[in-house]
């Protein structure tokens, strides 16, 4: 080293070549792995709860076995889809009537400072309380119809929507919009250019809890008025100790879900395909 | 021409007023690349924001061709110090937002936008996302979109001021090229003081409390100038100069 003096330039060998997949492969995060796994897991928990009904001789009007249920979904079948349609078709109006009006409630708040104001924190207060509860004042105003249902779960699902999409028309960064006022842009063009794609995926966000929010909305309101509808049916085989039946309603109830879910969640693959950041 | 004349900004706030910019009076002349250097915080980019017509002018007076500030002014591009590019949009497309935000028919500003990304290295990347390019690629993305309707006038704030040490000295040769080509009245708001020397016609330093320009310094080389300017004892006795005017006014104001 007493020889360096500063500034020299000392050339430095290559390292060897390190062999490649040097590392362990971790099998937990192989796509197989990622499906294979849960299902693994949920078919082992079937097993065991049919295992302890059998063992523990269960009735099977506390707890019916997997089996059960599943004989119960194939006897029940057309009965089934019959009433998941009603569900299906209000949970998803009321859906797009909260998306719809949650969307403009949110712009017209994030446009006007009035409106936000004197509008923003009652939406929070209304987010805060059990809107639940609610439900009966619904069915005063609006009858025993599917309309105080769809206007139940819209008003339930209304609210993340609205908070999502303000967050979301928030989030455009200052300089961007600085940058549109230089160039002395409109403020629709700033709207339709910049802010809301720049919303979309909190958009979506707030879209995926309301889709799950919308159904239970519908769900409340058939437990409460309907004639029909799983919900309907939930509670009627409750009446008649039907346990499997029940069990079979909600497994059809999970189908619903997962339905209207994935269509969101569908759709929000394809457009953040484009707009995702 | 730009002329600033006695010009002032004070916000409100809680424990009273607060003086960004204390009375500064500098003219720029046409084509002339000026940098404003100074610590943060001394109210240059406040003094930028008023030059894009973003920030209201408390007192004093900026014109421009003699024309009064009233606004945003269409023949100013302006740069920050983060890219600011849509991530959902190409370098191409990004380049030409401004015409689209300006209302301009896109179909006779697509050759100059290709153009411009050509001409700072970027030819085989238009059709990539912000998300595929490098911080250094985005801010040049960023540079041609501030070019891209022919502005008479640069402003940028920071421009290199978020990138690593050896993108941020090759981002101060690209925009020493494009200069040279396009020749637009520059203003380059910086805190590192070659950046400054190497780029500029002139050098005006600010200071905090008060905010005000306490020197206005000619760089003498010659231009086109490229990298080895640096390499020149004068070069290196100007930054020791503005470096000494930097850290006597840190003193006085602490």
């Amino acid at each position: 080293m007493s020889a360096t003096q500063l500034g020299d330039v000392t050339p430095v060998a290559a390292p060897p070549a390190a062999p490649l997949n040097a590392e362990k492969r971790d099998l937990s995060r192989h796509p197989a792995a990622q499906i294979v796994l849960p299902v693994a897991f949920a078919a082992a928990v079937l097993l065991l709860w049919e295992f302890l009904c059998r063992a523990y001789a269960v009735p099977e009007v506390i707890l019916p076995t997997p089996s059960a249920i599943y004989a119960r979904i194939i006897s029940a079948w057309p009965f089934l889809v019959q009433h998941a349609v009603p569900t299906g078709t209000e949970a998803a109006i009321g859906f797009l009537l909260a998306t719809v009006l949650g969307i403009a409630l949110a712009v017209l708040l994030s446009y006007s400072r009035w409106a936000y104001a004197a509008l923003y924190p009652n939406v929070i207060f209304f987010q805060l309380i059990p809107k639940i509860a609610l439900a009966p004042l619904f069915i005063v105003w609006l009858g025993i119809g599917s309309s105080s249902r769809l206007a139940f779960s819209m008003f339930i699902a209304f609210f993340p929507v609205v908070i999502a999409t303000l967050t979301g028309l928030n989030a455009t960064p200052p300089d961007m919009l600085r940058l549109c006022k230089a160039l002395t842009a409109r403020s629709w063009q700033v709207f339709l250019s910049v802010r809301f794609p720049y919303a979309l995926p909190h958009i979506f966000s707030g879209l995926k809890i309301a889709v799950t929010f919308a159904i239970i909305g519908v769900i409340v309101g058939e437990f409460i008025t309907a004639q029909a509808g799983l919900g309907y049916l939930i509670l009627f085989a409750s009446s008649q100790a039907e346990t499997s039946l029940i069990m079979a309603s909600i497994a059809m109830l999970c189908v619903v879900g997962l339905v209207l879910y994935g269509a969101v969640a569908g759709l929000e693959r394809l457009i953040l395909r484009k707009y995702g950041h | 021409m730009i002329s600033l004349r006695g010009v002032r900004k004070t916000y409100a706030s809680p424990a009273g007023p607060i003086e960004a910019v204390a009375g500064v009076s500098v003219d720029i002349a046409e084509g002339e690349f000026v940098s404003i250097l100074g610590p943060s915080g001394c109210g240059k980019s406040t003094l930028l924001m008023m030059l894009a017509g973003l920030e209201s002018i408390t007192a004093g007076s900026i014109t421009i061709g003699g024309q009064p500030m009233t606004g945003p002014r269409r023949d100013a591009g302006l740069v920050f110090q983060d890219a600011t590019l849509l991530p959902w949009l190409s370098a191409r497309d990004n380049v030409l937002f401004p015409i689209k935000m300006m209302r301009l028919p896109r179909e006779k500003y697509v050759a100059r936008a290709e153009e411009l990304l050509h001409s700072v290295g970027l030819g085989d990347f238009m059709d990539k996302r912000p998300r595929e390019l490098s911080g250094g690629m985005r801010q040049r993305v960023a540079l041609c979109r501030s070019l891209v309707h022919t502005p008479s006038i640069m402003l940028m704030d920071e421009p290199f001021s978020a990138l690593d040490a050896i993108t941020r000295d090759e981002m101060a040769l690209v925009l020493l090229d494009l200069w040279a080509r396009h020749r637009k009245t520059g203003i380059f708001i910086t805190h590192s003081i070659r950046e400054a020397v190497l780029l500029s016609d002139r050098v005006l330093v600010m200071t905090k409390r008060p905010a005000v320009v306490v020197a206005d310094v000619k760089i003498p080389f010659a231009r086109p100038r490229d990298e080895s300017v640096q390499d020149s004892p004068e070069f290196t006795a100007i930054v020791a100069r503005l470096r000494g005017m930097i850290e006597h006014s840190i003193k006085v104001a602490a």
